[in-house]
């Protein structure tokens, strides 16, 4: 039987390429998505490609919608190989002192508590399986920080040391965690706002002369679902072309 | 195969973690120079190589030798025509208190583990720079983030070759050459059993949080997907693999 991966914020950007990625590399991909017609769309994009998906809908902020999608996809498949907590995002640039706090809560849950509940329900079927892998997803920006995305530097920073601290628990029965830090990516809803020509220009200082693309962080979480990576836990692995070393 | 028809380099690729990094790079189609101070032992390693039916050539080199790895560099073009993967392993982990170390202990640390990286770095870069493509992957280690005492000359030799591979990556970065390095934690090699007994050596390997022994393909995978075209925008980072020992 193929590998089961869940993949949170699957229905697109970064999300959406580490679903094709693992799809293409034999895994059947369960696509988590707060958006379900997105989710559906890259449902349709594996399987007309041969691979197998699903997509299911979430909001990973919700217990109630996190234990129902995990019950749902542990009946559907009996077991879950990989969990990739993709989604979130920065939501708002403004001033600290501008933030509500109902806005400060939305970017944290998102983010760093929406990561919290998908683990704390996964987990318990992996420590059965004596096995499985959790890929967890922070920002160059919970290293340096950022001025105007305060929570959202924050939870980032948060998911690394969460990160951690998980995987010293998970560590005996054999579950690994790790945390991908995209740098500046080229996704569609980072598109929205600003043209690929005009980030590049923000990011001239950028060692390997471009911004990321969502497949460069696709074959991160990929590379760490395989045999090859049976020996890392705990680690945050920054992909960003370079512009930060941490 | 994800590095058909590159050629690599390998310094230290005679024994332990090089050599899985020499056999796993062949595996993936990489023709391979194995390059190590002990040039039987190197030999063997090529012929390793060639038996499972990929290209390989053993050099006898001493990378804290000018003369020397400007020879490693001419054999390896003679031979190969070009490279694409300069892997930095090559280095030595002696034992000292800090009050009983002789300077030529420390010098021949320094000398060899980061002028080592050096020396090789200057003398493959023009070649990948001419090309705009390279990889280049240095063995930095956990001790060079966290220390050990008795051991302060190779944790300051380690810890400056992450600062050097961040430095490097910007330099190379224009020139679409990736650099970065490795730190492993204790693993299943010959190099900690120099100075532990074998008991102290398994009681090491088996207390990481994971219960698993760090084996050098457990380091060599990492490796290739460092080399890998897969990781085309990862430069400048010091990824650790050491079973959850320490998390940076």
């Amino acid at each position: 039987m193929s590998q089961v991966a869940l993949i949170s914020g699957g229905g697109g950007g970064i999300g959406g390429a580490a679903a094709h990625k693992m799809a293409a590399a034999g895994m059947t991909v369960v696509i988590a998505d707060f958006d379900h017609a997105a989710a559906e769309t890259v449902r349709g994009e594996i399987a007309s490609a041969g691979g197998k998906a699903d997509a299911l809908s979430v909001d990973v902020t919700q217990t109630r919608e996190v234990k129902a999608l995990v019950i749902d996809v542990a009946s559907r498949y009996g077991r879950i190989d990989v969990l990739a907590n993709i989604a979130g995002g920065s939501m708002y640039t403004k001033r600290m002192e501008e933030f509500t706090w109902a806005e400060w809560k939305q970017v944290i849950d998102a983010n760093l508590k929406g990561t919290f509940l998908m683990c704390r329900e996964v987990a318990p079927i992996m420590q059965k399986q004596k096995s499985g892998r959790i890929l967890n997803t922070a920002s160059n920006y919970g290293v340096t920080g950022s001025a105007l995305r305060t929570p959202y530097s924050a939870a980032k920073a948060g998911i690394i040391a969460f990160t951690k601290s998980l995987a010293l628990e998970l560590a005996p029965d054999g579950i690994l965690v790790n945390t991908v830090a995209p740098g500046p990516t080229d996704t569609p809803r980072v598109l929205e706002k600003e043209s690929a020509e005009a980030r590049n220009r923000r990011w001239s200082s950028i060692p390997l002369g471009r911004t990321g693309k969502p497949e460069d962080l696709a074959e991160m979480y990929y590379f760490l679902t395989t045999p090859e990576s049976a020996a890392i836990t705990g680690q945050t692995f920054h992909v960003n072309g370079g512009v930060v070393m941490p | 195969m994800r590095l058909k028809d590159k050629v690599a380099v390998i310094t230290g690729g005679a024994q332990g973690i090089g050599r899985a990094i020499a056999l796993g790079m062949a595996r993936e189609g990489a023709k391979i120079v194995v390059a190590d101070l002990q040039g039987e032992k190197a030999n063997s390693v090529a012929n390793e190589i060639k038996a499972l039916g990929h290209g390989a050539l053993a050099v006898e080199v001493n990378v804290a030798s000018e003369s020397s790895v400007k020879h490693l560099a001419k054999t390896t073009f003679d031979c190969f025509g070009r490279i694409d993967i300069l892997v930095n392993d090559a280095g030595i982990y002696l034992k000292s208190s800090v009050v009983d170390m002789t300077e030529a202990d420390w010098d021949r640390t320094h000398d060899i583990n980061l002028g080592g990286n050096f020396l090789c770095c200057r003398a493959f870069v023009p070649a990948m720079r001419a090309q705009k493509s390279g990889r280049i992957i240095s063995m930095a280690s956990g001790i060079g983030y966290y220390g050990m005492k008795q051991f302060s000359h190779y944790a300051a030799s380690k810890a400056a070759i992450i600062g050097f591979v961040k430095a490097l990556a910007r330099e190379l970065g224009p020139d679409g050459i990736t650099v970065n390095a490795i730190c492993p934690g204790s693993a299943n090699t010959a190099m900690p059993r120099g100075h532990r007994t074998e008991e102290e050596v398994m009681q090491r390997l088996h207390s990481t949080p994971l219960p698993h022994v760090l084996e050098p393909e457990d380091i060599a995978g990492p490796i290739l997907f460092l080399a890998s075209d897969a990781a085309s925008y990862i430069t400048g980072q010091a990824y650790n693999v050491n079973c959850g020992t320490y998390m940076v």
